[in-house]
């Protein structure tokens, strides 16, 4: 018993001291506030792009910065590690959701214990956070592609598109923000292909071939998931047709070869970095009470009269990949 | 060989308790406990003692039916594969056959009830290792969880009753999956160290073929306990479903390789006839606590794979050290 009550007293002492230590960190944690932020996944290349633009607002604003989330995209990872900061005790907590309505519990117990909640990249459900901070609309994207179509085939021709799959709602949302963007601005530009590809990049390559051998007078393919855009490219460049361009969303780092070549004109996507910073900036905002859903405009840092629509904080325009810029980007 | 006199003086019995593997464990844990009080936030908070539990529930459950199947010298690698399937057929169940949730639940125990079975008699009617059966096994039943959804299918929408299970707390703080975890840890106790059937798997694992001599329903006692195991990783699976408000197809990836190390660490024999439930909890803990903890005080949480193995290794460096160090001593 004698070891045991040792024991015990050294724990207690141990305690003793923690509890006057952090007494003086939570004096500390006023002065400057704690945003714990999480990727879908560490690993992956666009969320370590996103996470300069975060470590660059955490140093402008002087918070704390922590930056956890599972190796691979994992929604029981994503709510342990919530579940852990509720019990740190954080600020504010900005997550990229995996799973939208996995998530959802666990965030309303952070705000049930009046931590601030942010989502980016990915939303949860409404009622789970204060602010979405949306990198791209459907209409925004839908605007961009169009644009780019009708410039590279002087406003008029056919086009085809690659799609992910015909159900998953954000490509469904996308496919219909570009028709209708498509006939109220260029009528004489025509989609005669919507085919699917699974997400899978080879899939998109052999879509890409019969799209090339039953549309002759189809010159552009817009491929709107991220492995048909290389795929696309792919079949163009074996096919030989130098007439048939590529544009699409997609990742800097899987087209650089094929724009330098000419055959891909233009990946749409937004700048990670900036997504990254204007997470941290909404999520200090949202905690000193400077931004609130219903708000019409935001400005945080470098990132002025940002547009909010309902209660999704908008990064803007998205941005465009093409030869002369590419090579800037690693991601 | 520590164990051998019966000393009546404190003195001996608590160096005995002390330098037992459980004792050096816990010392371990205590260890742990003091350096997160420390350097964590809110580690020494009575909420955080419960989210440890909660934390540890699922990967418990595992842990404490896969340590009656180690004592008998045997494994079942199929477990957290079988959560996976469990999740996904409870979702499919309740969303698609549109079952009450209580009856999809028990539907679902049923099914891990059938698995354990279809387990059990592989390893004693063909006298298949257990290994080779459960790695088996493992790979059948995640297969069967994918293609059941085809690996994309998110049973989701839960009602927030169901939810209360995994996520809700009782009077605000004990977590709602404690009662259940306790009740478990409880009848396995019972059934490993109280009852004949106990002293039964011990002998397996000694000798399988000395205690088929001593009159032990080999068998049966093999059946029950894989059995069991099927029906407590269904269990876990309930709660993990409830606890993510998901039920998917890689519900419980990678739990089964973490339940047996809990299951070793806490210093059951891997070739059998030796362990206890209590240092199954222990070895759970040490590792949930080292997890928490890392998160708490801002560590990386890669870090905890390698303190685990770490702690794994540096517990039975010392458990062996001991016995030398005993055995020795007791030559002189």
């Amino acid at each position: 018993m004698r070891i045991v009550g040792l024991l015990g007293a050294v724990v207690l002492a141990l305690v003793g001291c923690d509890a006057s230590s952090t007494g003086g960190g939570a004096g500390g944690g006023a002065k400057s506030l704690t945003v714990a932020m999480m990727p879908k996944s560490k690993g992956n290349a666009y969320f370590i792009a996103c996470k300069k633009g975060a470590d660059e607002a955490a140093k402008e604003l002087g918070v704390k910065l922590i930056w956890d989330g599972p190796t691979d995209p994992d929604p029981a990872g994503q709510n342990n590690i919530v579940d852990g900061w509720i019990t740190r005790g954080v600020d504010v907590i900005a997550v990229a959701v995996e799973n939208r309505e996995g998530m959802s519990s666990v965030l309303k117990k952070a705000r049930q214990k009046g931590i601030k909640v942010v989502t980016w990249d990915a939303d949860t459900t409404p009622d789970a956070r204060d602010i979405f901070v949306n990198q791209a609309t459907p209409e925004g994207i839908a605007k961009t592609l169009v644009e780019h179509a009708a410039r590279l085939l002087g406003g008029k021709g056919e086009y085809a598109i690659i799609t992910a799959s015909l159900t998953a709602g954000n490509m469904v949302a996308w496919q219909k923000a570009i028709d209708a963007y498509n006939k109220e601005k260029y009528p004489e530009l025509k989609m005669v292909a919507l085919r699917p590809c699974d997400d899978k990049q080879k899939q998109a390559f052999d879509e890409a071939n019969n799209i090339l051998n039953a549309h002759k007078s189809c010159k552009l393919i817009m491929a709107i998931c991220s492995p048909a855009v290389p795929g696309a490219a792919e079949a163009v460049e074996q096919s030989g047709r130098a007439d048939v361009k590529v544009i699409g969303l997609g990742l800097p780092n899987d087209n650089k070869v094929f724009v330098k070549k000419g055959i891909t004109e233009a990946v749409v996507l937004w700048k990670t970095a900036d997504l990254g910073y204007l997470a941290v900036q909404a999520a200090v905002a949202v905690h000193k009470g400077t931004l609130k859903a219903g708000d019409k405009t935001f400005s945080g840092g470098r990132l002025q009269n940002l547009e909010i629509k309902d209660d999704n904080l908008l990064l803007g325009t998205p941005f465009t990949f093409d030869k002369s810029n590419i090579d800037n980007f690693d991601f | 060989m520590l164990a051998q006199a019966l000393p009546t003086d404190s003195k001996p019995r608590l160096r005995r308790l002390v330098l037992s593997h459980e004792g050096v464990l816990a010392l371990l844990l205590v260890a742990e406990v003091a350096v997160f009080s420390v350097i964590g936030r809110n580690f020494w908070t009575a909420g955080n003692a419960f989210e440890i539990v909660r934390l540890g529930a699922e990967i418990g459950l595992l842990a404490l039916a896969l340590t009656p199947v180690i004592v008998t010298g045997g494994i079942d690698l199929s477990v957290g594969s079988l959560m996976g399937l469990s999740a996904v057929l409870f979702g499919k169940m309740w969303r698609d056959g549109h079952l009450p949730l209580p009856v999809a639940a028990a539907a679902t125990l049923g099914i891990g009830a059938l698995a354990g079975l279809v387990n059990a008699a592989l390893i004693t009617r063909l006298r298949i290792p257990a290994l080779i059966v459960t790695l088996g096994s493992f790979s059948l039943y995640r297969g069967l969880a994918e293609g059941v959804t085809s690996a994309v299918d998110n049973f989701t929408n839960f009602p927030d009753a169901f939810l209360f299970l995994g996520q809700g707390y009782f009077f605000g703080v004990i977590p709602a999956q404690l009662p259940i975890f306790a009740a478990v840890a409880v009848g396995y106790y019972l059934l490993l160290h109280r009852s004949a059937a106990g002293r039964g798997l011990y002998a397996i694992g000694f000798s399988p073929e000395g205690a088929r001599h001593a009159g032990i329903p080999v068998e049966r006692r093999l059946t029950l306990v894989y059995l069991l195991s099927g029906v407590v990783a269904s269990l876990a699976a309930v709660l993990y479903v409830s606890h993510n408000g998901q039920a998917k197809a890689d519900a419980g990836t990678g739990y089964e390789l973490r339940a047996i190390t809990a299951v070793v660490l806490g210093g059951t024999s891997i070739f059998g006839g030796r362990g206890n439930v209590h240092g199954t909890l222990i070895g759970l803990f040490a590792i949930v606590v080292l997890q928490q903890g890392l998160l708490l005080s801002d560590g990386p949480a890669e870090l905890a794979g390698i303190l685990v193995g770490v702690l794994l290794i540096v517990a039975i460096a010392a458990n062996r050290l001991i016995a030398t160090l005993a055995a020795r001593r007791k030559g002189e």
